[in-house]
């Protein structure tokens, strides 16, 4: 992070985005919904207020290297903040708005953050609970003054409008500056702190440099990585997934500056389905737990239906069922039978339902983060919804291996991408890449930066793989996941958990055994889905638990659990299962900020429901 | 930024002295053929004041709601909203005067959706004539463009976006009660009544709408009179609070000093518990 006295002739996310407002100023970066209404934000607006932010956090004293941290969802000023702050070489720390306050206290001041941008009362009432535990923080800006106006009184606290006008204050002194910052910028900067979820142990902050964004934007978006043809100004994409997370900044923030995509931001979390309808983007993507959510939506709604209509969406999903299944054969290639098929289904049936699923212009979706079912992909597969899983993670910049269109092989996570290193270590079957995306090191950690990076640069995934053909990568399981039965016998618990998850009814399946005679399971059911399947059957509940211990629950969830075992080696299958008596919550710390099951807390939380298994 | 409320007590001093009320509810008493159901209640309402009222079932408060939006008509005292006499106006009168209530049960209509019972809230700003509205001209459209402006602000306040296009009646009851409280604001009042805002919700959907009954007085400056069951909710929020029982006032004052005060306690509890209670009143 020494300040590089040469000075940079290549493109950074911040040049793109400016480049851009030259070009093509009226050009349209992105929408936010107002008062109901898509607003837009033109290049020239964008890069004019990324200038702006800049010289605020040169008038707040940020120095090359200082942490900017961002605690809100995704909105215009999150990318501002982003940009703005790379503007005047810090560096930007996102944080998931459902951290709770003490992860919040850690994230904080373990990255020494000196600006806050926090977006509303919520997020701003986190962080004033845990104050005394940040020295190094200087400045709150909150956005929606909401509640905070009148009532808060901590000199730290600065509304957006007033960080505003203190950059244009600047701006009007010292016109240059973020200019002249923006020239001293090296290679070697280091952009972001992207804090992993970290299923055991804190979070740990992994640095990403200049050298590795440009690395992910020649491979992944002027490579055509991941979509093919590249991404261009002509697409349109839904940003609703956390932007502190590697795969949303990739999607919104790096594929807008790069390949000039129109960025729309989701009202809430909770309008997502109904945005996805109005934006109809172009590009998406989702990790598996939204794909296996719209599946079980549009079943339960034909389920739901009336006669005629449910009637011919069986018949047609049977149709897609069909086509899904020879695409898979194909490795993605339409076949004259398939395309046949799938003309008359979309003229009776698929055309409507992607509509409905905000996936009509779908030219491009993609899945990662973690693993997924394969039948959950053949689905979207089969009523036309071009479907790839791609895998990568925040320590190599998200770049390791995608499933190319017209070359998907299911089950897989797909090729490497060219130009990058890809291994399986023979002795422990672990999954190594070497290229120039490999981060630069873990943020005052450098005993966990020395076992991720060994001496010649690989990176150790912690993932499990093998070939299949010697071409495409099959992911096993985490590392520490596998489990090791009383027999002996390895086994991947991811694989059995996602088949059980695909189905409609069950949201969360944690299969136990290590070291046990026989593998066991926790299930948590989808209360959306059973609630209504249970309403339909005139079984009155109450509660989450109540729902979950009903003996017909209890039986469908066996049915779920009989017909995954078919498909499983006789060690493999599952002896008993218990349900879990609340839905699981980052909150409460038995998931990781990003959804993942913290396995170890689980299984001390719930012991004596685990040991009820093996007696 | 100025921190001008400085504790819960709010504007007004303690024992009821408000300055530039905006209501003044003057010895009032209205009874059904001799039987009282308001005897002699005086309160006044400052111009920011969240001013609560409680008591037992059956103790006139819903009454008191009447008499201010114009339902009943008292036979002696004097009801006056910013120097206005609402006495013999009739309710659309009174509403159009800027005084607007939400009530016990909800009173939407179950089939429209929420920005079309929201859009009814603003139906006495329209002012223009049927022939305008059926031509859609001039000011007909850009008054219903305005409302419809207004309408997506209260959807924005209220965080109603999700809900926007559903009919009320298949939502969560505790969003019910929030749209119930969105069409009073529709009309953009200058006094809002709200008749036990969170009667039958649940915990969560309390904490939420007791955070937006805050918002909607710090936020849009509406001064409230609260008529509510749940002590916690009434002793948290309001500034001030006025004990009614038998149609008669009993107390008047902050919530720590209502709280205290022993002729509420018997009210509440009874006479053998006289001496029992100090802090609580549930």
């Amino acid at each position: 992070m020494t300040a590089t006295a040469e000075r940079v002739t290549t493109a950074t996310l911040v040049t793109r985005v400016r480049d851009r407002a030259r070009s093509a100023p009226d050009g349209v970066a992105m929408r936010e919904k107002d008062l109901g209404i898509w607003q837009e934000v033109t290049w020239a607006e964008y890069w004019d207020r990324i200038q702006v932010v800049g010289h605020a956090l040169l008038a707040l004293g940020v120095e090359p290297g200082d942490r900017v941290a961002v605690h809100s969802e995704n909105r215009r000023e999150w990318l501002y903040t982003d940009l703005g702050t790379v503007a005047v070489r810090a560096m930007t720390v996102g944080l998931y708005p459902t951290n709770p306050a003490p992860e919040v206290a850690y994230l904080l001041s373990h990255s020494g953050a000196k600006v806050l941008l926090a977006e509303d009362q919520e997020q701003v009432d986190k962080v004033l609970a845990v104050l005394d535990q940040l020295p190094d923080l200087q400045k709150i800006v909150y956005v929606e003054p909401r509640g905070i106006r009148h009532r808060y009184t901590d000199p730290r606290l600065m509304s957006w409008p007033e960080f505003l006008a203190l950059g244009e204050q600047h701006r009007g002194a010292e016109p240059d500056a973020v200019t002249e910052r923006m020239a001293q910028a090296g290679p070697d900067d280091v952009v972001t702190l992207v804090y992993t979820s970290g299923t055991t142990g804190p979070p740990k902050g992994a640095m990403l440099t200049a050298t590795n964004v440009e690395f992910v934007v020649s491979t992944l978006i002027h490579g055509g990585g991941f979509t093919s043809p590249p991404p261009n100004e002509h697409d349109v994409t839904l940003s609703y997934l956390p932007l502190c997370h590697i795969a949303e900044r990739i999607f919104t923030t790096w594929f807008s500056a790069a390949a000039g995509i129109q960025v729309h931001f989701a009202e809430s979390i909770e309008t997502v389905q109904i945005n996805l309808r109005e934006v109809q983007p172009t590009v998406l993507f989702g990790v598996p737990r939204i794909w296996e959510k719209v599946l079980a939506g549009a079943k339960i709604r034909i389920a739901s239906a009336s006669w005629l209509k449910r009637s011919t969406s069986r018949f047609w999903l049977g149709v897609a069922d069909g086509i899904g299944r020879t695409l898979v054969r194909t490795g993605g290639r339409h076949t004259a039978g398939t395309r046949l098929r799938y003309a008359l289904g979309w003229l009776f049936c698929y055309r409507s339902l992607r509509d409905r699923m905000g996936m009509r212009k779908v030219r491009y979706a993609a899945s990662g983060a973690a693993p997924i079912a394969p039948e959950v992909l053949q689905f979207f597969m089969g009523i036309g919804v071009p479907m790839h899983e791609v895998y990568g993670m925040t320590e190599n910049s998200a770049v390791a291996t995608a499933n190319r269109p017209g070359r998907v092989r299911l089950g897989t996570v797909g090729e490497p991408h060219p130009g990058t290193e890809l291994r399986i270590d023979e002795a422990t079957g672990e999954i190594l890449t070497r290229h120039p995306g490999v981060f630069a090191g873990y943020w005052h950690d450098q005993d966990a930066t020395a076992r991720a990076v060994d001496k010649e640069g690989w990176l150790h995934t912690g993932d499990v793989g093998e070939w299949v053909d010697g071409t495409h990568v099959k992911i096993t399981d985490r590392m520490k996941d596998i489990i090791i039965t009383a027999g002996g016998k390895n086994i991947a618990p991811s694989e059995i958990e996602n088949a059980l998850k695909a189905s409609p009814f069950i949201k969360e399946a944690v299969v136990l055994g290590d070291r046990r005679k026989y593998l066991t399971a926790l299930i948590g059911i989808e209360l959306d889905t059973v609630g209504h399947w249970a309403q339909a059957r005139k079984i009155a509940y109450t509660t989450y638990r109540d729902l979950s211990e009903k003996r017909e629950v209890l039986a469908l969830v066996q049915t779920t659990i009989d017909e995954v075992n078919e498909r499983f080696a006789s060690v493999e299958q599952i002896k008993k299962f218990r349900m879990l008596p609340k839905e699981l919550d980052h909150e409460d710390g038995e998931l990781t900020a990003t959804q993942k099951v913290k396995r170890a807390e689980l299984s001390r939380m719930f012991g004596d429901l685990v040991e009820s298994m093996y007696r | 930024m100025s921190a001008e409320r400085s504790g819960p007590a709010g504007p007004a001093g303690p024992a009821g002295l408000v300055e530039a009320p905006i209501l003044v509810f003057r010895d009032v008493h209205l009874s059904f053929s001799g039987v009282a159901a308001i005897d002699g209640v005086s309160f006044e309402v400052g111009p920011s004041e969240l001013f609560a009222i409680i008591g037992p079932n059956g103790a006139g408060k819903t009454s008191i709601f009447n008499v201010l939006s114009g339902v009943y008509k008292p036979q002696q005292g004097g009801v006056r909203f910013k120097g206005v006499d609402l006495i013999g106006k009739r309710p659309h009168k009174i509403a159009e005067l800027g005084v607007a209530r939400t009530f016990q049960n909800i009173e939407l209509f179950a089939n429209l959706t929420v920005v079309d019972n929201l859009m009814l809230g603003r139906h006495h700003h329209n002012t223009y004539g049927v022939l305008a509205g059926f031509a859609w001209l001039g000011r007909a459209r850009n008054r219903e463009l305005a409302n419809r402006a207004a309408v997506e602000e209260i959807i924005d306040f209220l965080e109603l976006e999700q809900w926007r296009r559903y009919p009320v009646g298949l939502l969560p009851y505790g969003v019910q009660k929030r749209v119930e409280l969105g069409r009073a604001l529709a009309m953009q009042p200058s006094l809002l009544l709200l008749d036990e805002p969170v009667a039958g919700m649940n915990l969560e959907e309390t904490e939420d709408m007791a955070r937006f009954i805050l918002d909607v007085r710090d936020e849009l400056g509406i001064p409230i009179i609260m008529v509510e069951h749940d002590m916690g909710l009434v002793m948290d929020l309001a500034d001030r609070i006025m004990v009614v029982d038998f149609g008669r006032p009993i107390r008047t004052g902050t919530p720590r000093e209502v709280a205290d005060d022993p002729d509420v306690i018997r009210a509440y509890l009874g006479e053998e518990h006289k001496t029992a209670g100090t802090g609580s009143a549930r």
